[in-house]
Order: C-alpha cells, then structure tokens, then sequence
C-alpha cells in the first residue's frame, strides 16, 4: 500500500480511519519512521499551510492534531525502540498566571506534527518549572506563549531563569500568544516571535537550522 | 445633545456633536477593580470607594456615578442578577461555580477567572447530553428583580444611553460548558450535538432576553451580548461554517431585542471582518471591540468597507497602548480611532476589552481627555 491513504486520513481528521491504515501500513512492511515522514509529516504541513492563509480554521486544525496523535502512539513505541531520534525536542507551556492554553496546545501539535519531540509542561507554569524541563529533556526550544497582557512580562522572569541555570546559551526561547509582538519579543531577548500557530514549525526549525 | 442622543445617533451612523464615550457600558468595555480604585482614589473619591461588581468574573466593576458624570461618559450598564437557583458563588477553594455547572479558576489577585471544568468536558458529544442536562430556569425571577430599579436610578441620575447587557451568548456558552478546543472540534465531529445545544440555548435565551425587555424596555437603549468569533489571525472558525451553524441561532438571538425595537450591540473578538457582513444581515447595529491589533481589523479599512452599515464601537488598543503605551501615546492612539471611525457618525469610543488591572490611571484619563479633544464633529 502507499501511504497516501493514511495522510488523506489525518488531514481529515478521520482517527479511526488513521488507526486503522497505520497498522495496515505497519503491517505492510512500512517503518515507522517512513509512516512518520512521508504520510502524517506532510499531512500536518498540509494543514499548517492551509491553516496559514484561512483555507482551515482552528477546528479542523484541532480535529486533524487529534487524528494524527492517534496514528503517532502507534508509532511512538516502536520509533524508540528502533531509536530513531526526533528532529528536534521542544518544551512549551503558558506563562504563570495564565490558564489559556489553546495557542500552546496548537503549537506543540504541530510541531509534533513536524516530527519534533514535544514536552508540553502546561499552562501557569512557574520560571523553575519551565527551566527544569529544559534540563529533564535537554531540549533545544523552549516556547513559552501567553494570552494576558497583565502575565506578559512573566516571560522576562522565564529568561532569567534560564541564565541563572546557565541554560541560555543551549536552548533557543520562542515566544507568541495573542498580545505579543516582534517588538515584545525583541524587547525580552528571545530567539523567534511566531504570530501564529501556523509559523511555528517554520520558526522551530530555523532555530535549529533544519531545512 | 443629551448623552443619550449622542450614543443613539452614533447608533444611526449620523453625526452627533462629539464622539461618545463608553466606560462601563458593556461587560467587556468596563474597568477592572484594582485600576477602579486607583482611579477613584486618585480622583478624590475617597481611598476605599465602594464596589459593584460588573463581572465577578472578570473582576471588572460597574463605575460609580460620580465617576462616570466626571469623566462624562455617554453609557451605562444595567446588569441581569444572579438566579435565585444555583447563583453564582464561590467555594471554599476561591473558584467560581454557576448554574450551569461551570468552575471558574482564579487567575489570581487582581486578575479574572478562567473557566477550567464544565458539565459537558471530557463526554460523548451528542444530543442525549443536551436533553439531560438540567437546564437552567430563563425566567428564574433573580435575573430580573433588580432591573426595574437600576435602570430607572440611571435615567433619574443621568441622561446617558442605558445598556442592557445580556451576557454571554451561545458560542461561549458552550465552550464554558463543554470546553473551547472540544467545542471546536465538535462543530465538525458532533454537528448534531453542536446543533441540539444551539437549538436549547437560544429558547433559553430568548425567554429570557423577551422577559427582561418586558421589564425595562421602557428604560434602556440598547441590549449587549458577546460571542467571540475571532483569532489574532482571522475569523476562529471556517466563515462557512459560521453562517450554516451559528448564524441562525444568532438571528433568532438579535430577533428578541428587535422585537422590542432595540438595537443590539455585539461583541466579538479578535479578527472578525471576515464575518461583519453576516453580522450586518442579521440586524447587528453596533461591533465592539474592534480589536485593531488583530488581523485585517485596521479601522481605516474597516470604516471604509463596513462604515454605512454597521456603528463601530471600542477601538482603543488593550494590548499594548493602554497597559504600557505613554499618555501622549493613548491621545495619539485617540485621535488616529477617531479620525478613521468617526467622520459621518457611527463610532462610540472605548477600551478594546476591559481595562486591565496593569494599566496606569494616567492612560484612562488620557483616553477620556483625548475623546473630548479630538471627538468633536
């Protein structure tokens, strides 16, 4: 079988349909990793790229993530076990004092979606925490999102953070939510501003000079 | 001009004598209850002024009158009350409850309540859920008992244009009861779910909106409701499948205050150009907030396509100008809303959304000050 199928299936967001086509494809003889790159990969990017210019909206982004999750726990056990390394590992949560998390939950579905290991440390989330996840999965981004303007500057308290751990030289810091800007996000000294779920991916993987 | 007729022609989109001004109107054009008192305090309306609570939710107040008459602001809000069934109430942990089940989280001091569980989150979407539910008294004589009195106090104590608010309306509703992400993802997995809930809660709705107008018609000006519709980057859901699902139901929502000859004033956030001309069809007088940091919601623009419809109303940036813009920021950010959204009439100048509780007292007083300066036709 070709892997056609099952990435129609994710852009859908038809999860028994992708259930399903990931075992036959498993049992096909496709790899994991195979499945991984060349169907739900390219389906996400499909949906981040019509997400991008309002060909979807945040439901059927919603409904495709939820689809493709589905296919990736699948994939998940047998990608460790044939230790294949993601593209990249990112921790992402909203700041403290914030509770709105569905720009977080956006972005680490898709870049999940892109094949990056995703730690998803929640909304009102403390500096510390935010620092110690960083250290517990060595990642390489760390993304950081907020929906208030009054815990806004709980970022720059982020940022100290990871100086004082002296992880500001290892990890790249995105930033994004609702009231942030370029300026903002120059003003704090972080890596990326993304405006939008959509660019995330993009910004991710210039941070760490993927093409 | 009374403030009345200032707001109600603006409402015409003819030219009143100055741009009006709304403080206090509507829940999500108010004030939060730290930068409340700091601007009472600083006014000289004593160091501990007393409180009312617009939104508890929100932690926003209804201004004092003396405040408003100071500052001269055009509209006023009277508030349906909490129902005798299930009022609103906090619990031993500091979160809120409602009568549909709702739980509030506090943000923290100072901050507003975000909704974390409902009666519908984590369950399989389909009608059975609608129908069980132990729906909510609309005509619950709580609502209403105070209406008569508040509103007939503003009329003896002001001539500014009275505005019912109605609350929330059934976009929201069932994202608080059910979740945001999971109500999203229902309108395209569980249509049948999505549309059970609308069909109920717009009867509710309507019985309810139907009784309160019967109380205080007479006395108010226009109705308020919000369903936010909009993300920083365009409308939240496809337009499509907002004029097949959500539509109707908004219709039906603005037919009641219709029925009584108001005219109705939406709130939607975020980017939501995309979606006016539907709002304009189904009879929307007035859109707050203009949220001109999102999207395609430039005012130049927007007045220009949109500007012989519909009355834009807010317009004053929350995210970045009012919080952390300078005063000669805020009267810039005054006068460029004004100069785009109130040649012809139609423009009522506000807040964005409410006023926060990081906002400095001087940049109120500017925004204030400045619609005086600038507002004149």
């Amino acid at each position: 079988m070709d892997l056609e199928a099952l990435k129609e299936a994710v852009a859908a967001g038809d999860v028994k349909g992708c259930s399903l086509l990931t075992e036959v494809a498993l049992e096909a003889g496709h790899s994991p990793q195979k499945i991984l790159n060349e169907a739900l990969v390219p389906a996400m990017q499909i949906v981040g790229d019509k997400f991008r210019c309002n060909e979807v909206y945040v439901p059927e982004v919603l409904v495709a993530a939820r689809a493709m999750k589905k296919s990736l726990a699948l994939l998940k056990p047998l990608l460790t076990k044939t230790g294949v390394k993601p593209v990249g590992t990112a921790v992402i949560g909203t700041v403290k004092g914030d509770l709105h998390d569905i720009g977080k939950n956006l972005v680490c579905m898709m870049l999940e979606g892109a094949g990056f290991e995703v730690a998803d440390v929640g909304a009102d989330v403390a500096p510390a925490k935010f620092v110690q996840a960083v250290k517990d999965t060595g990642a390489q981004i760390l993304g950081i999102s907020t929906l208030l303007t009054t815990t806004m500057l709980g970022m720059k308290d982020v940022l100290r953070a990871l100086e004082q751990a002296n992880l500001r030289g290892k990890v790249k810091v995105m930033v994004g939510g609702a009231p942030v800007t370029q300026a903002f996000a120059d003003e704090l000294g972080a890596d990326a501003y993304g405006e939008s779920a959509a660019v995330a991916v993009d910004k991710a993987k210039e941070l760490l000079r993927i093409a | 001009m009374t403030h009345r007729n200032r707001v109600l022609t603006a409402l015409k989109r003819q030219p009143p004598d100055r741009v009006p001004v709304d403080l206090g109107g509507t829940l999500a054009s108010t004030i939060n209850i730290h930068t409340y008192r700091r601007l009472m305090q600083h006014l000289g309306f004593g160091e501990d002024p007393p409180v009312a609570f617009l939104s508890r939710r929100s932690n926003s107040v209804l201004p004092d009158e003396r405040l408003l008459q100071r500052l001269d602001v055009d509209c006023r809000a009277v508030i349906l009350g909490n129902p005798d069934v299930n009022p609103e109430r906090e619990m031993p942990d500091g979160s809120l409850t409602d009568e549909w089940g709702v739980t509030w989280k506090h943000l923290g001091e100072g901050q507003h309540f975000i909704n974390t569980d409902g009666p519908f989150y984590g369950k399989e979407p389909g009608p059975a859920l609608v129908e069980a539910f132990q729906w909510p008294d609309p005509l619950d004589p709580g609502r209403f008992r105070s209406l008569r009195s508040q509103a007939q106090t503003l009329r003896i104590a002001s001539d500014a244009a009275v505005i019912l608010v109605l609350g929330v309306g059934v976009v929201h509703q069932i994202q608080f009861m059910r979740g945001y992400a999971a109500a999203l993802e229902d309108l395209i997995v569980a249509p049948d779910f999505v549309q059970a809930f609308l069909a109920r809660y717009a009867e509710f709705w309507v019985r309810m909106t139907e009784r309160a107008l019967r109380e205080v018609g007479d006395l108010v000006d226009l109705v308020m409701f919000g369903d936010d519709l909009g993300t920083q980057q365009g409308p939240v859901m496809n337009p499509a499948l907002y004029r097949r699902m959500i539509k109707p139901t908004h219709a039906r929502m603005v037919q009641a205050a219709k029925k009584f000859s108001k005219p109705v004033l939406l709130h939607s956030c975020g980017s939501v150009a995309a979606l006016i001309p539907d709002f304009i069809e189904i009879g929307i007088d007035a859109l707050h907030p203009v949220q001109v940091t999102a999207k395609d919601m430039g005012t130049a623009q927007l007045k220009q396509q949109f500007g012989r419809d519909i009355t834009f109303w807010g317009g004053i940036d929350t995210h970045r100008v009012l919080p952390r813009g300078t005063p000669a920021e805020v009267r810039e950010e005054v006068r460029k809303r004004i100069a785009d959204l109130a040649p012809g009439g139609g423009y009522v100048l506000g807040s964005v959304h409410n006023i926060q509780a990081e906002v400095p007292v001087e940049n109120v007083l500017a925004m204030v000050e400045a619609a005086r300066e600038f507002g004149k036709y």
